[in-house]
């Protein structure tokens, strides 16, 4: 028979593995603090918060920063539209090959970032399309679409479907029906899948190397400042900053999603 | 006399299943008509078919004289009690119930003043600022009955309105429906697995069998003329007699029903069985018996005399009372 309880072995590998996988996330932030500027010493040889005055002086880092922003955020807004209707066309009908249709949606989060990189790059020199912001957000909303479409197609299948029939018996058209029915309900799930989008957006490497050109995210800045050795701790300074952009979302979307549930289940 | 509700052979197949079959339907203006069967008969379909929710494969369907087969649901001058209700969980009480006015263009003033009135109709006044979740099923029930009553429906649709509720509940909306119908003095059309619902609460029902109906007539017709064995078996209460018994019990060979009321025991009776089962009922008495094979339900009043179980005892009744039916 299965014990409820761990034993104490299995406790202290699963410890273990915790501390692997997060540690180093702690040791990022521990050197941006680091006198040491051109290695990674461990222990740091000092501490000091002068990297934070030296990065915000940095000319170098403020256009990668924006450009990601800018990026994140164009590609959300495009997520938020076609996944909505995407998920909307997924989970109110029945039509031929529908099946075949919500994998060839969900297919670009499970395809490798590199074959995605890849394809895009070689559909843009095919159209001689130049490389510029939008290639970016392009190769960005292929993966965002799907987190605004898999949240979306989740509420709305929760959703009691009467509430839709029963606004259209009051006399709203479809149009009525989905801004004041169907937007609210979904409201906390697109500002759930909205914020997931723009956080996997604002640190995406992959698919950026392929389609960014000559131009910088805030993410491909750091990694070609990894190779240089003056100033390093900056570098974690700007990791820092990408944690914190992403982790909130990411927290922010999840405690949504959460509630979420509560107020979906309401409606019989 | 207008007819509110018109069904000119109307047929709604899914595939292969014949959820509603070359139906006829006729129901009169101001009447409180049951749509009455088991669950998959086809009184739910014919009920969506009516607000729109279904389009027929084939035949007519025309509310108030205006042919509507194809027409959407939200262009229709009816409206839906929906079973579960279906309010909307994100809207307070009141603005769930001016929805049908807002979609209008309505102005909110003159809307959120037509719902408080509403509200007051059905006896919610001041619950306007609840969410439909903070509310109890009865009062879910009446916020659902005032959003459909107000965009002043023609004919107003219940599916199942009751199953939701506790019997006591259950039978104190009875009355209150039936009282609001007279009062606003519309078409009412409810749906119900319910036969004791349909009986007292309409004043003519449809019995549904196979996505064809049955029977149509008052709830006295239905009960004490079943036109089918369905009907009789469905209904309830009746005894349903096979041709041999109903002939050798004086009449034709032909299936017949007869009420366990007007069904009297008497030692005389042409047959004879074994008395099964007593049930005890407040006003009398029903004693079950096995004749020939089938069994029989009489009802003897409270303070006459009673069979002991596993007696033989024969039965006796008003040749009037004995209802031959039509088919097998």
């Amino acid at each position: 028979m299965l014990s409820d309880r761990a034993s104490p072995g299995l406790k202290l590998a699963a410890g273990a593995g915790l501390a692997f996988l997060h540690l180093p996330i702690l040791l990022i932030f521990l050197y941006a603090f680091t006198t040491e500027e051109k290695s990674y010493a461990f222990p740091p040889p000092g501490l000091t918060t002068q990297w934070f005055g030296i990065a915000w002086n940095r000319e170098d880092i403020w256009p990668p920063l924006i450009l990601s922003l800018q990026v994140a955020a164009i590609a959300t807004v495009l997520a938020l539209i076609l996944g909505t209707l995407a998920a909307g066309a997924m989970a109110r009908s029945r039509f031929f090959g529908q099946n075949q249709i919500a994998l060839l949606l969900i297919l670009p989060i499970a395809l490798p970032g590199v074959v995605t990189g890849i394809a895009l790059r070689s559909a843009f020199s095919m159209l001689d399309i130049p490389y510029s912001t939008w290639t970016i957000i392009l190769g960005h909303a292929t993966f965002c679409i799907v987190i605004v479409f898999n949240n979306a197609v989740a509420r709305m299948r929760r959703l009691s479907g009467a509430i839709l029939e029963a606004s259209a018996d009051l006399g709203a058209n479809a149009f009525q029906t989905f801004r004041h029915i169907l937007l609210p309900n979904l409201g906390t799930a697109l500002l759930a899948g909205g914020m997931l989008a723009f956080a996997l957006s604002f640190d995406e490497v992959i698919v950026t190397t392929f389609t960014a050109g000559q131009q910088s995210t805030l993410p491909i800045w750091m990694l070609e400042e990894l190779v240089r050795p003056h100033q390093r701790p900056v570098t974690n300074v700007v990791a820092i900053v990408v944690f914190l952009v992403t982790v909130i979302p990411i927290l922010l979307a999840y405690r949504l999603t959460i509630r979420g549930t509560e107020i979906a289940g309401g409606g019989k | 006399m207008t007819l509110a509700v018109e069904f000119q052979k109307v047929s709604r197949h899914f595939g292969q299943v014949k959820a509603v079959d070359r139906v006829d339907l006729a129901i009169a203006e101001g009447a409180f008509f049951a749509m009455l069967g088991p669950s998959g008969s086809g009184k739910t379909t014919c009920l969506r078919l009516i607000s729109g929710f279904e389009t027929p494969t084939s035949g007519t369907i025309r509310i108030m004289g205006e042919d509507v087969s194809r027409t959407p649901p939200h262009l229709r001058n009816v409206n839906t009690v929906f079973q579960d209700y279906a309010l909307f969980p994100h809207m307070n009480v009141r603005d769930n119930v001016a929805y049908g006015l807002m979609v209008k263009g309505v102005d909110k003033r003159s809307r959120l003043d037509r719902a408080e009135e509403l509200l007051a109709q059905v006896k919610l006044a001041g619950y306007g600022d609840r969410k439909p979740g903070q509310l109890s099923g009865g009062q879910r029930q009446r916020v659902a009955l005032a959003r459909a009553l107000i965009n002043e429906p023609r004919v107003l649709l219940l599916d199942e309105p009751l199953g939701a509720l506790d019997l006591k509940l259950r039978e104190a909306m009875q009355d209150e429906l039936k009282a609001l119908q007279k009062r606003l003095g519309i078409t009412f059309v409810f749906v119900t697995h319910d036969q004791n619902e349909a009986l007292s609460m309409a004043d003519s029902l449809a019995v549904f069998s196979e996505g064809r109906i049955a029977q149509i007539g008052t709830p006295a017709d239905i009960y004490d003329r079943p036109a089918t064995r369905f009907v009789a078996d469905f209904v309830g209460s009746s005894n349903v007699l096979p041709p041999g018994l109903t002939r050798a019990l004086g009449g034709p060979a032909a299936w017949a029903s007869l009420r366990p009321e007007a069904t009297r025991l008497s030692a005389a009776g042409p047959v004879t069985g074994t008395v099964t089962a007593l049930r005890y009922q407040g006003a009398g008495t029903r004693v079950l018996l096995t004749l020939q094979g089938t069994d029989i339900a009489a009802f003897v009043p409270a303070g006459q005399p009673l069979p002991e179980p596993g007696s033989t005892i024969g039965i006796a009744f008003d040749p009037a009372a004995l209802h031959v039916m039509e088919g097998a």
